[in-house]
């Protein structure tokens, strides 16, 4: 049976990160992941990061991705592609399909860090082609260059829906109207600054009635709500829209975690029910860590440091690093966690982060 | 506090078939449920209703009466239960299997099963997905489907329709006694006076026993089930292997491979939407619901062997019930001497679904007329019928808490 020291499943950020961290320390890794290439969400991400130097401030995501991978090829690490992971089983076995065929790897130690997935929104002619996550139409424009569709209507002006609808038009589509049901904007000020100065107007305090069309979009039906979150009759706005995009949040992708028996506590701000972790990034079973958005949704950089976390707590628990070394490694990235973790909009995280951690000093 | 005749505990299929039961003849009836209707086992195995793979014996005789009662039940219940006579099938592959069902099939004719052996080409006519290198197959036209889920919510929305009270989430935390009579039970939603008390709690049945003293020999057997994609019809009716028969009544006949330790028989099925559930093993390990890689490759491997076509299909799930076994495969049903107004309906193993109707109505009976017009030994299914201190053993023989793993 194939053999390794730590199984990373998942080749997004927080994984690479991760399987660099435990590589560099001397173990041997093997990252598993579904897709046809490494990188996760990070080759679709053609701006440039927030925050400071140590988080790649100024570097466009699909760089980093490329960095990464650099590493993890120079470092020797295994990834294994096409290989999805169905099932965590009796002593750290996990189970994946590659070419159609089943296969098994025996890992002294697991790293999940499977990401995590668009939350979906319910309204009539939600399921007509044409209506799809705005972070699929991302992928279409900047991994595989398609354009979903040349008059877009963006619901949601968290981040992802204020730089996709950029992208958008970047990419030639013409974005009609970004949607917003709550009284303000969710994402940074200055993104949504951009796509107004590029003339898309942002309606607050307004959702989907109705999305027309026979086989695919051909119109959407606009509505006010009010403070109640009611839909006002008699403010329908109808745009002629041919693609409806919905950047409503992303939920953790737990399922193996589930399967595996991990414990969990629901911290709505991280997306819902999310496996307890600890400091080490350790769950309530032992050799089984996590990282990235499946602990909870934040962004990539801290994706990254949670990956690098584990991989150091991994490195240590295998004996690659003596208790000082894992230490000082340690506390340097418990350090730029906290920074990311503040300001306006990561302070939120941050306590959340420390509820997630409290439930698991109250287990033990 | 709330007044109640009868509380009855654990809202699996038994336990919503008593409660209906009792309802429909006018008893006032609480059902206590700590989580979900069907959250168990119930809501964790197949959907056959198979006569052919009872013990010929009481054990059929009860399955007999309660097969009788399902059409009634599909034509009363508001809820569709998908049940349906397409008849089922047990396949044998070897020349000593062969020998083995003609003697059961022969003592199950005697009973009333209506059961015949075929040769391997009418059973290949009957179910084309066969392997070619099979010997032959059992066929009972008796033998019927039913949607293990809905019967349960069947069974518990016609018990609310008939004037039941239904506490869900809701734990039983002791049960009170005076003079040796029950007088009331204790929740973490208050406490529910009553003279009466039926344990319908399955694997879980030994926990509510010990709260009045009483030693309960049911341990949990775990069956591991797969799920695969819809596909088009493929199975007809229930397959099962002569194996699973072997697995079932006769462990030790196995061997002592791992597939034996395992305990693996075939059991085949598909649903309604196209779904085929492929069982399963018979382990003893305790209270895990876990379910194993090794299990499942060993079950998918024998499952391919009878039913080639099963290759080409992908699997989409897979997860594990626990059947509440019990030293001599009968349920433990009826009035317990020790204490009055304390009623056992667990038990049943993995014949839970096509016992369920008979169960409700014997408790009914008993519990309201003291005795049953049916013609069913009461005396062969209480619990009195085990020694006490046999009980200890039994558990420690059958890895009653996991410990083995």
């Amino acid at each position: 049976m194939k053999t390794t020291d730590i199984a990373v499943i998942g080749a997004g950020p927080a994984g690479l990160s991760c399987a660099v961290e435990a590589a560099r320390a001397g173990a041997q890794v093997t990252v598993l992941d579904e897709n046809l290439k490494p990188g996760g969400q990070l080759f679709k991400q053609i701006h440039k990061f927030f925050g400071s130097r140590e988080h790649k401030a100024g570097i466009r995501g699909f760089r980093i991705g490329q960095q990464l991978l650099e590493e993890t090829e120079k470092l020797g690490v295994e990834v294994l592609l096409d290989a999805a992971v169905y099932g965590i089983y009796e002593d750290r076995l996990i189970a994946y399909i590659t070419d159609g065929k089943d296969h098994t790897i025996k890992a002294k130690k697991i790293v999940m860090a499977t990401g995590a997935s668009e939350n979906a929104l319910a309204f009539p002619g939600c399921t007509l082609p044409g209506v799809m996550g705005a972070g699929a139409a991302q992928t279409m424009i900047n991994v595989n260059r398609v354009l979903p569709g040349q008059k877009i209507i963006m619901v949601g002006s968290g981040n992802v829906g204020l730089i996709v609808s950029y992208q958008l038009m970047q990419a030639g589509a013409d974005v009609l109207a970004l949607i917003e049901a709550a009284p303000k904007i969710g994402g940074y000020g200055v993104h949504a600054a951009k796509i107004r100065r590029a003339g898309v107007q942002i309606y607050t305090s307004t959702t989907i009635k109705e999305v027309l069309g026979e086989e695919k979009v051909e119109g959407v039906i606009a509505v006010n709500l009010d403070e109640k979150w009611q839909q006002v009759t008699g403010t329908e706005k109808h745009f002629n829209a041919d693609t409806v995009c919905l950047a409503v949040g992303l939920s953790p992708l737990t399922e193996l975690a589930w399967m595996a028996g991990c414990e969990f506590t629901f911290i709505p701000s991280l997306g819902g029910h999310v496996p307890i972790h600890d400091r080490n990034m350790e769950t309530t079973l032992k050799g089984i860590y996590i990282a990235g958005d499946i602990t909870g949704v934040e962004e990539a950089s801290s994706a990254m440091e949670e990956g690098r976390l584990a991989g150091v707590a991994c490195a240590e628990s295998l004996e690659y690093y003596d208790e000082n070394k894992a230490l000082e490694l340690k506390n340097q990235i418990w350090d730029r966690l906290d920074a990311l973790r503040t300001g306006p909009f990561g302070e939120g995280r941050f306590t959340a982060k420390l509820k997630q951690l409290d439930a698991r000093r109250q287990l033990a | 506090m709330q007044s109640t005749d009868v509380v009855v505990i654990g809202g699996g299929v038994i336990g919503c078939s008593v409660a209906y039961h009792l309802a429909r003849r006018g008893v006032s009836v609480t059902l206590v449920e700590k989580s979900d209707i069907a959250s168990g086992t119930s809501g964790a195995c197949d959907k056959a209703v198979l006569l052919q793979s009872k013990n010929p014996g009481l054990h059929l005789k009860m399955a007999l009466e309660s097969v009788k009662l399902f059409p009634g039940l599909q034509e009363e219940l508001d809820v569709d239960i998908e049940f349906k006579k397409d008849g089922g099938m047990i396949v044998i592959y070897t020349e000593e299997q062969w020998k083995i069902m003609e003697q059961f099939v022969e003592r199950q004719n005697k009973l009333g099963l209506a059961v015949q052996l075929l040769g391997k080409d009418e059973a290949r006519r009957r179910q084309p997905a066969f392997a070619e290198n099979i010997v032959g197959s059992t066929y009972s036209p008796m033998d019927g489907e039913v949607n293990p889920i809905y019967l349960a919510l069947g069974f518990f929305r016609g018990a609310k329709k008939y004037g039941a009270k239904t506490m869900l989430g809701t734990e039983v935390r002791g049960i009170k006694l005076e003079k040796g009579r029950v007088c009331s039970v204790i929740t973490d939603r208050g406490n529910i006076n009553t003279n009466n008390v039926v344990n319908a709690c399955g694997v879980y049945a030994p926990f509510i026993g010990a709260m009045v003293g009483l030693d309960i020999p049911i341990i949990p057997r775990r069956g591991q089930i797969i799920v695969t994609e819809p596909v088009a019809p493929l199975i007809h009716g229930d397959v099962n292997c002569a194996r699973y028969i072997t697995a079932k009544f006769r462990p030790e006949l196995l061997g002592n491979d791992e597939s034996a330790r395992l305990g693996v028989g075939l059991s085949l099925g598909q649903t309604e939407n196209g779904n085929l559930l492929i069982g399963g093993t018979r382990e003893f390990v305790g209270y895990s619901k876990s379910t194993t890689h090794r299990a499942l490759r060993a079950v998918l491997k024998h499952a391919v062997k009878l039913v080639p076509a099963l290759k080409g299909i992908n699997v989409i799930r897979s997860f594990a019930g626990l059947r509440p076994y019990t030293p001599d495969g009968l349920p433990i049903l009826g009035r317990v001497t020790r204490i009055k107004g304390f009623y056992m309906a667990a038990g049943h193993e993995g014949d839970g679904i096509a016992l369920s109707a008979i169960t409700g109505k014997l408790l009914c009976d008993v519990i309201t007329y003291g005795t049953t017009s049916l013609d069913i030994d009461m005396n062969k299914l209480s619990l009195e019928r085990f020694k006490e201190e046999d009980i200890d053993v039994f558990r420690k023989s059958h890895n009653c808490y996991g410990d083995a793993v």
